[in-house]
């Protein structure tokens, strides 16, 4: 029993040390990466880019821009500047610029990773779409969809009977297969209007839900068959072109237009909803759609048409392939961590480092053990599954044998 | 019916600690319902679980560090008064096989702590519910699970560095179990433990037994 | 009769330092054995390997022929166990530790511990950690009757202890041993005490074993002589029968097993000039000191 107790505390020393030595010289030694922005000029239709660490403005082929010129490039972006120095053009591509309407089609959209993979709240506020207010107010319930859609109001934390029946009358006679799989929208009131949320049922069927009068509104949006979804996000913007962009589980990127719900697939390829952070710029003119990867930037404009106009893509060397992740390599066999930038959950994420120079260290460390084995003179025999657990562990392995002794009297 | 005198003598040195303890825990739940209760009269009930659902808000997270202390409490009032004088000696002496004098010692002090923290999170789903729906209190509980298994976890291993007779060796330990134990005390969102509650859950029932390692270590006169 | 205590080889260090090699000794059934030896010579150490507290790093010891690092339940009931300091769980008080400790020993007789206990003057809740050093080791001593053990292991059962507790201790010990035919296997710092309740002793220095036998046939065997020399400056050559020699300017005190006139023979062979030759009586102590020498 000793024994196991032993190796049970090896084990968590491994574990423990796996966390944190590598996390101590991440701490000590790691970089920041700058990312550079970009965004697609439509004066030029040429990419803009921006190097924030070199406070450099260039294009794609190089030709470097004093800030002012860059901004000049990119009107929309920049409107307020531009009208304050007096640069503001009156019109791009023979299209007259309204101000009202450059700032009706501003729009930006942003996703990450973690945003997607994260817990979700199991119960929203369902708002008065038409109250007639200037401003949205919390509504004294929340719903929640299990069997059937509850209203429970927050002070008493009791079901509204009628309420939950109508809606769930409304939800059932459209078809809603009862418990909902995912729920989005905007829960909060600091929104221009509410337009209600995007549910999807058991059956991967999708449904707009609104309140209007206190009355149920229900619509079942019309799916391609087999079409899932990753993600909803729903978006409030000025121009009230589109409910919510949506990822599907292929990690294709999805509007939906507000009233006539029509599907539209963006011709955007190369995401990874799970590694990569999306962000969406609007303007008057374009969409401009920047995924960002940990060893690349893939920018693709498309016009109001949702045609691609143009794409840039961008590599950059990777903390691996730095002399700091180098080094790393050489040390460490892998790394644990509790947390992960690309999700909110807590989990062991497990990385087997890439490359294989770290087995020197771990052979050096095993016939290191060995020599101070023998020079102590014990039997080998006992110990042998201490010197696998070092030739496989690495440094992680050799200290947690030696913390927790291996020294048996029978 | 030897187990019976173990655990009156176990139960006779922790008895104050773990009522202590207990009552300590139970002020605390009561201490976060009140501020709830506060919070649904001025703030009212929409904007209480608005800012749970959305805004981040987890009045529970006063009670993170409070099953750890127990589990410490309990583990140095049961433990520490063999070491002193090498007591257990007395213990090992007992007519009964060594480890399983041991474990019994052990789990005598685990279960009383169980039994506290099982009134603890009785007592917080209780009046959770009253408050909340049990969608809430479900993702609350989720996220205090891991402190309760850090409780038992810092319980198993203060037993651990208690009972090792080299001083360089409790170095050892008390660091490996210290880091150890802050991957049961992170402070993600609202049920971020979801995927993790399981492992941990495994990792503190194999750490239930490694106390055997240091206590052999005594037994055979190691200095 | 058999061997309750068997020891075989018995070899420790204390890292470099070594404490005993090649130790061996027995106790027989019934017997009283004093373990006695000067600090440091390894007391603690056997007593330690013998309660399964330290593995030596060579040979075994057996107890009721059981190897003694891995004694058996059934064997650990038969054995009393006094640690040093009469250490007890002190946080108990008289009838809790009686009622804890009851409940592993089927053949308890409480009215061995009672009959002690009544003899202090406690109140009932009284944590023992409250009560003095007697007090204490009178518990100890209760509880140990209370067990009715075969075998009696006492690290320096006279630790800390007045002289009347020491002669309470003593004297209980002794008509319960030989009342019931176990055997004790003992220690004491104070040599007066042990004279009085052993009836064996195996005396160690460092390294070995010096005296393994009775008493009586001990300070039967082991003599001091006394003399003066006539010549403060002659030299006492050290021969092999002369185990030790304490001399203050022409006064000698010589132990040795031999006889007197042996001593003398070996005087008059070397030409040493002597007077008032006696043989001078010894009781444990002062054989003790004279077999080990003083600091």
């Amino acid at each position: 029993m000793e024994k196991i107790s032993r190796y049970i505390l090896v084990f968590v020393g491994i574990i423990t040390l796996a966390i944190i030595l590598p996390e101590f010289y991440w701490m000590t030694f790691k970089k920041p990466i700058r990312i550079p922005f970009v965004l697609y000029s439509c004066v030029d239709n040429e990419f803009m880019i921006q190097r924030i660490s070199e406070k450099k403005w260039i294009d794609t082929k190089g030709k470097e821009y004093s800030r002012e010129e860059y901004e000049e490039k990119l009107p929309l972006m920049f409107s307020k500047q531009l009208l304050a120095s007096g640069t503001m053009p009156d019109s791009i591509n023979g299209v007259a610029l309204d101000m009202r309407a450059i700032s009706r089609e501003k729009s930006f959209f942003r996703l990450k990773a973690s945003d997607i993979d994260a817990p979700v709240p199991d119960l929203y506020p369902l708002f008065e779409s038409r109250s007639g207010r200037a401003q949205l107010e919390l509504p004294e319930d929340f719903f929640r969809i299990t069997w059937r859609i509850d209203f429970i109001d927050a002070q008493t934390n009791k079901i509204l009977e009628e309420k939950s029946q109508m809606f769930s009358a409304a939800l059932f006679q459209k078809g809603f297969l009862f418990p909902a799989k995912k729920i989005s929208g905007l829960p909060t009131p600091r929104k221009s209007c509410d337009e209600g949320y995007l549910i999807v049922d058991s059956k991967d069927q999708l449904f707009h839900l609104k309140m209007i009068k206190g009355k149920p509104f229900v619509k079942k949006i019309d799916l391609p068959e087999g079409l899932k979804f990753r993600q909803i996000s729903c978006v409030d913007f000025k121009n009230k072109d589109f409910y919510a962009y949506l990822i599907s589980d292929k990690n294709e990127i999805y509007i939906i237009k507000q009233d006539t719900y029509q599907l539209i697939k963006w011709p955007v390829d190369g995401y990874n909803s799970a590694k990569s952070e999306l962000k969406i710029f609007g303007d008057f003119f374009n969409y401009t759609v920047i995924i960002e990867a940990d060893d690349h930037l893939k920018a693709i404009a498309l016009d109001k048409q949702y045609n691609i106009a143009g794409s840039y893509t961008e590599k950059w060397p990777v903390q691996e392939q730095l002399w700091e992740g180098r080094i790393f390599a050489s040390i460490f066999p892998a790394q644990l961590s509790m947390t992960s930038d690309k999700s909110k959950f807590i989990r062991f994420y497990f990385s087997r480092t890439k490359g294989y120079t770290w087995i020197i260290l771990n052979l050096l460390l095993a016939a290191f053990h060995f020599i101070l084995l023998k020079r102590r003179k014990t039997r080998l025999k006992n110990h042998l599954a201490d010197m696998g657990i070092v030739a496989i562990c690495g440094i992680f392995g050799f200290i947690a044998i030696h913390f927790f002794q291996n020294k048996f009297f029978d | 019916m030897m187990w019976k005198s173990v655990f009156y003598k176990e139960w006779l040195k922790i008895r104050w600690f773990w009522l202590g303890y207990t009552t300590m825990a139970i002020f605390v739940i009561l201490y976060l319902f009140l501020t709830v209760k506060h919070s649904f009269a001025f703030t009212g009930g929409k904007n209480t679980w608005n800012n749970i659902l959305f805004l981040g808000n987890q009045f529970f997270s006063p009670l993170k560090f409070v099953p750890l202390a127990g589990g410490l409490a309990v583990a140095l009032a049961q433990y520490f008064p063999e070491t002193v004088n090498k007591r257990i000696k007395l213990t090992l002496h007992l007519p009964i096989k060594d480890n399983k004098v041991l474990l019994l010692m052990h789990s005598f002090g685990g279960a009383c702590l169980m039994i506290s923290y099982i009134l603890t999170c009785g007592l917080f789903a209780g009046f959770g519910l009253v408050y909340f729906p049990v969608q809430i209190v479900t993702s609350c509980m989720i996220s205090i699970f891991p402190w309760f298994l850090a409780g038992l976890t810092g319980y198993f291993l203060i037993a651990l560095i208690v009972l090792e007779p080299n001083w360089k060796f409790r170095i050892y330990y008390s660091l490996i179990g210290g880091f150890f134990l802050s991957i049961y005390l992170k402070s993600p969102v609202l049920a971020g433990y979801s995927h993790a509650n399981s492992g941990l859950f495994i990792l503190t029932a194999l750490v239930s037994v490694v106390f055997l390692f240091s206590a052999y270590r005594f037994k055979k006169g190691e200095v | 009769m058999n061997n309750v205590i068997e020891c075989n080889d018995l070899t420790h260090f204390y890292g470099e330092k070594l404490v005993f090699e090649n130790l061996n000794f027995q106790v027989k059934e019934g017997s009283i054995l004093g373990l006695l030896g000067k600090n440091g010579t390894g007391k603690t150490t056997a007593f330690n390997i013998l309660n399964g507290f330290l593995q030596p790093r060579g040979g075994k010891c057996f107890i009721f022929g059981e190897d003694t690092q891995h004694l058996s339940p059934k064997t650990k009931a038969r054995i009393g166990f006094l640690i040093e300091g009469h250490i007890q769980y002190s946080f108990m008080n008289i009838h809790q530790i009686e009622k804890f400790y009851s409940g592993f020993y089927p053949n308890w007789k409480p009215a061995a511990y009672w009959e002690l206990i009544s003899k202090l003057n406690v109140s009932p809740g009284q944590k023992i950690s409250t009560m003095s050093c007697g007090q204490r080791s009178q518990v100890a001593l209760g509880l140990i009757l209370a067990q009715d053990p075969d075998l009696l292991i006492l690290d320096d059962f006279s630790m800390g202890l007045d002289p009347g507790y020491r002669r309470l201790f003593i004297d209980y010990l002794r008509e319960y041993a030989k009342a019931e035919n176990k055997t004790i296997f003992t220690t004491s710092h104070i040599i007066q005490d042990m004279e009085r309740l052993i009836d064996d002793l195996l005396i160690i220095d460092f390294n070995r074993v010096l005296v393994q036998s009775s008493v009586n046939e001990f300070l039967g065997n082991f003599r001091r002589y006394d003399f003066v020399l006539e010549n403060e400056e002659a030299d006492l050559k050290r021969k092999h029968f002369i185990l030790n020699i304490e001399r203050v300017k022409n006064k000698v005190e010589l132990y040795t097993y031999s006889t007197e006139s042996d001593v003398k023979k070996y005087l008059t062979d070397n030409k040493i000039l002597f007077s008032n030759f006696r043989q001078v009586n010894m009781g444990l102590e002062d054989a003790f000191i004279g077999l080990t020498g003083k600091y």
